[in-house]
């Protein structure tokens, strides 16, 4: 019996492993390209280079200013993530715990956000945007993003799987709607939260059609930007546009790999077990 | 209707109605354009005070931005009033941003626009006025292209065209002579054959509008009826020109399915010495210059009835909203005619300055690879533009996709090309 | 414990389902958890208000227009949408989203549960597993593209290979009409298993372990776990991400654009591929705003009906 076990579960790991290689490949391919000399694409991809070169990495930092606009994302992303973690999970709360009137109603306007495409809301936003004189400002690069229907539904779904027994024990403890929300919904709500904090921070360092047409100054560029600057008209060098992915994409992979512990421990400290 | 539904729609809409005043006064208020620098001391732009103009471009992009930044100085340092702000833009996002700018009224004071494209630009209204343009100064034919109903709204800003490109080695090593100018599509076939094979292909020409358009002259068709009023294209010339591009793939050229169409894959196909024969611009000549090993030279496109060459131009224009359009032109008349211009352009490998003084361009000449770079200018004798109307893009793709119908052999080439025909009719 | 959306809370009115406590029917109480809400709301209602509904109104003003953004916007009606209502093309848009959206959904949905409920068992290096699913998750569509254009390349692409190997059929992939809309899917699928798998284990995380502690001293099998445990208890993330997937689905645009741009043949043009080419390329943004208030008009019917199923469905711990 234990024996059965232990073979499912290393058939399991294996299955797993060669899944994650899969995975895995583009990625592999992207940061082999990067080091590959010539600059361009090959055939197909290869495991071995001949000569490896951070060559690529040095052209990428001499041809943008790589410092500036990986801190412009960074700061873009850092400021959206927190906004929408506040603006969220206040709405969830709201939309969870408040019996107001026109509530589902409130819901559904706020999900209806997500169905008009963005392709067709740039051109209005701009023209707002220019109205209000906030083009080519930090804050036009974030304005759409202070708010997310997505983070809503979201951390929607997660406080409704808050017990409401612990509220209600509070609200007779005479705990105002302030407390419960800091101090019960959203401890409990943490997988959720770090979940968000990760799609938050992904969309926004991605973002690529809106920071376009609103940025004008090279000084707020984001990195999406930088990184189609480097397309060419006829001609590419793949090898450092390559060098330029492997860049955005790691501190991404970071962020997950340490939100993912928040992710895992939610529950462990909600005292519910 | 479900109760839920029902109950949604009625709590949404006075939410939504109150949003829509507020939406309807947003849009209706669109303003007029105005400068990005509204500086009222600046209006003017007369001598005196200070003045800055801003210049989107897209073809500074990767590599001639410092080029282009150098331009804008001199011109800077012989007006000391004026201050050039440069915003380059990669092409492929250029239009998007653009088109942006101008519905939001933030549009910079001058910007570039491809030959293709100036035509909608100029109809829209988008574009200021120029006069007292220095036409001598430029290749009449150039100058021309940026005029519409005889008003010049732009002033051409460099060109470069299609020539035949070929690897010197695949042909020594198969026993064949060169290609020459007196090369007809009969010639290339027969070449094309002879090298295809062993890992290599003779020949690669892409099947698009903008091929089609050059092949069909060659061929001796016409693109539009003499008046205008409709597409001649579905003609035995057109017929010929569609199938002489088709019938390549597959057999002398890589298909679709052989990778054809992704990203740079005919570029590394002829580096990599693998591709006999090439149809591409002359603005490759600096991705080629630095690959070891690689014999290469150039000659004019083969023709069929007559000689065809493909020429691109890009002109640059003012904006008809801005506050500064003496300032605006005297700029573009520097970035388009100085002898700084000139030498930045030739010595870095830019396009093509559009200069009708052909002495100018003698140090162009003088440069290799390629040895026969008289081929450039051999090509300019006799060449094509693209066909324009206001709906480019739409015509550009309806084209290319019945075009790629029958490469698919999804339909005939007679099918494809009078469906294109049908649908770009309806555009006019 | 209650549904993400019953009716329980909706209906205030008096001598209706007198499901909230009834001192909370007291107007002062009423007026006071209408404040509350303005203070939970407020911050993102103010900014989703002016940064997208605006925009939105704005942009249904456009669809009763001509307008290609260069010049000023003309007054047409309703004619852009009695166009693009007869308009084939429009047809073959939503029928190629909805093409995309049936071979999608399942696939990313069955092939996230399968690796959240994988990486949620206790095995070495889950941090790092879980890591590399994540990672097609961040990289960029035109790196993606790349590699799945080389992997399904018709003639020398490794499925093909493979299949060729097995005696099987090598189907044209991308270059082919009709397998070019299950090579975007295959990719996009490829692409979102680690999104789908980070939500649901996110909601795995969420059941208490001694649920499952009771049902296996019950004697209750592993199989008989997943379908009467797992799954009901998992369906408030499956809800969440069956609403999403199927919003941004009627959306889906990027990996398109990168792998067959419409093509081949405009086989793979989808509504949200003709709303930029319209609104970006063509200069018809009038019409560009019609056919997304279409699009909208479907996504949202959708999405209610889904909203009113859900009660049959989803169930809370």
């Amino acid at each position: 019996m234990r024996e059965h076990v232990t073979l499912r579960k290393v058939a399991l790991v294996a299955a797993l492993v060669i899944g994650a290689l899969l995975m895995m490949f583009p990625f592999v391919w992207t940061v082999i390209t990067s080091i590959t000399p010539d600059g361009t694409l090959a055939a197909g991809p290869t495991l071995l280079v001949d000569n490896p070169t951070l060559d690529a990495y040095r052209q990428l930092f001499e041809r943008l200013p790589m410092l500036r606009i990986a801190a412009n994302s960074l700061g873009v992303a850092t400021a959206t993530t927190v906004l929408q973690l506040l603006t969220s999970s206040m709405a969830a709360y709201a939309f969870s715990r408040l019996p107001f009137p026109g509530r589902q109603a409130l819901f559904a306007v706020y999900l209806a956000t997500l169905m008009v495409p963005l392709q067709v809301l740039v051109v209005p936003l701009f023209i707002q945007m220019t109205r209000l004189q906030l083009n080519d400002t930090y804050f036009a690069l974030l304005a759409p993003s202070i708010a997310s229907a997505f983070g809503v539904f979201l951390l929607k779904q997660a406080v409704d799987g808050v017990p409401r027994e612990l509220d209600e024990a509070a609200t007779i403890d005479g705990a105002s709607h302030l407390r419960i929300f800091g101090q019960i919904v959203i401890p409990l709500a943490r997988p959720a939260l770090a979940t968000l904090a990760v799609f938050a921070f992904m969309s926004s360092w991605n973002s690529f059609l809106w920071p376009l047409v609103v940025v004008r100054s090279p000084e707020l560029m984001t990195l999406p930007l930088g990184l189609s600057a480097l397309h060419g008209q006829y001609t590419s060098d793949w090898n450092v546009i390559m060098a330029g992915s492997v860049t955005s994409i790691i501190p991404i992979a970071l962020i997950y790999a340490f939100a993912q512990r928040h992710i895992i421990a939610g529950f462990a400290h909600s005292g519910l077990k | 209707m479900s109760r839920t539904i029902r109950a949604t729609m009625r709590g949404a809409a006075p939410v939504l109605a109150g949003l829509a005043a507020i939406g309807m006064l947003a849009a209706c208020s669109q303003g007029s354009a105005t400068n990005s620098d509204p500086d009222p001391t600046t209006a003017d732009g007369e001598s005196g005070a200070p003045v800055t103009i801003t210049y989107m471009n897209f073809s500074a992009n990767g590599g001639n931005e410092e080029n282009l930044q150098a331009i804008a100085d001199a011109f800077t340092a012989e007006n000391p009033d004026v201050t050039v702000e440069i915003e380059t833009v990669a092409y492929d996002d250029y239009f998007t941003s653009l088109q942006t700018a101008l519905a939001g009224g933030t549009a910079s004071d001058t910007f570039e626009l491809n030959y293709e494209n100036f035509v909608t630009y100029a109809a829209s209204g988008a574009l200021a006025e120029l006069s007292d343009v220095p036409a001598d100064v430029y290749t009449p034919s150039l100058l021309d292209a940026f005029t519409r109903d005889g008003v010049q709204y732009g002033l051409p800003e460099s060109f470069s065209d299609v020539v035949l490109f070929y690897n010197k080695t695949l042909f020594d090593e198969a026993g064949l002579d060169y290609p020459t100018a007196d090369w007809t599509w009969a010639d290339e076939q027969a070449a094309a054959e002879a090298l295809t094979g062993g890992g290599v292909w003779g020949d690669y020409q892409p099947v698009s509008f903008h091929e089609f358009y050059k092949t069909l002259a060659q061929a001796g068709g016409q693109f539009f009826t003499e008046d205008g009023s409709a597409v001649a294209f579905d003609s035995p010339e057109g017929v010929a020109a569609a199938t002489w591009l088709i019938d390549k793939s597959g057999t002398t050229m890589p298909t679709e399915a052989d990778g054809a169409g992704t990203p740079d894959f005919d570029t590394n196909l002829f580096k990599e010495g693998k591709l006999a024969m090439w149809h591409s611009g002359i603005w490759m000549f600096g991705a080629l210059a630095d690959v070891e090993g690689l014999e290469w030279d150039i000659v004019v496109e083969p023709g069929d009835a007559q000689s065809a060459s493909a020429m691109f131009t890009n002109g640059v224009v003012v904006n008809a909203a801005s506050d500064q359009p003496e300032a605006s032109q005297a700029w573009l008349e520097y970035l388009t005619s100085s002898q700084t211009m000139v030498d930045l352009r030739i010595s870095s490998g830019w396009e093509l300055p559009p200069v009708a003084d052909e002495a100018a361009l003698s140090a162009y000449l003088e440069q290799t690879p390629p040895q026969n770079r008289q081929a450039v200018f051999d090509a300019l004798e006799s060449t094509v533009l693209p066909p324009v109307i206001e709906r480019q893009q739409e015509m550009q793709d309806i084209l290319t996709e019945e075009l790629g119908n029958a490469a698919a052999d999804r339909k005939s080439v007679e099918d494809a090309l009078a469906d294109a025909a049908e649908r770009i009719n309806a555009l006019l | 414990m209650t549904t993400a959306l019953t009716n329980r809370d909706v209906d205030h009115s008096p001598g209706r389902s007198p499901s909230t406590p009834p001192a909370r029917r007291r107007p002062r109480t009423r007026r006071r958890t209408l404040a509350w809400a303005a203070f939970f709301l407020a911050p993102s209602l103010v900014p989703l208000t002016a940064f997208t509904l605006i925009p939105m109104i704005s942009s249904a003003w456009v669809s009763l227009h001509e307008w290609n953004l260069i010049s000023p916007m003309s007054w047409v009606g309703i004619d852009n949408y009695v166009n693009l209502l007869g308009d084939q093309r429009t047809r073959a848009a939503f029928s190629h989203t909805l093409a995309y959206i049936v071979g999608y959904l399942p696939l990313t949905y069955i092939g996230g549960l399968l690796i959240a409920l994988a990486l949620n068992a206790a095995i070495p290096a889950r941090s790092l597993l879980r890591s590399a699913y994540f990672l097609p998750v961040v990289t960029s569509w035109v790196v993606v593209a790349l590699v799945w254009q080389w992997l399904l390349n018709p003639n020398s692409g490794l499925v093909n290979t493979v299949l060729g190997a097995l005696g099987l059929p090598e189907p044209g992939w991308w270059t082919d009409p009709t397998w070019a809309m299950p090579s975007i899917i295959l990719a996009s699928a490829w692409k979102d298993l680690g999104f789908i798998m980070v939500i649901l284990l996110a909601g795995l995380q969420a059941i208490p372990g001694e649920l499952y502690e009771a049902a296996r001293v019950d004697g209750a099998s592993a199989w008989h776990r997943f379908w009467r445990l797992t799954l009901p208890l998992l369906s408030p993330s499956t809800f969440f991400v069956v609403v999403i997937s199927l919003i941004n689905g009627f959306q889906v645009f990027d990996q398109v654009y990168v792998m067959t741009a419409g093509g081949p043949g405009g086989a793979t043009q989808v509504v949200v591929g003709e709303i930029y080419d319209l609104t970006f390329r063509y200069g018809r943004a009038g019409e560009a705003s019609a056919l997304s208030w279409l699009l909208f008009a479907v996504v949202l019917l959708v999405t209610l009906l889904q909203m009113r199923g859900q009660k049959r469905w989803v169930t809370h711990a």
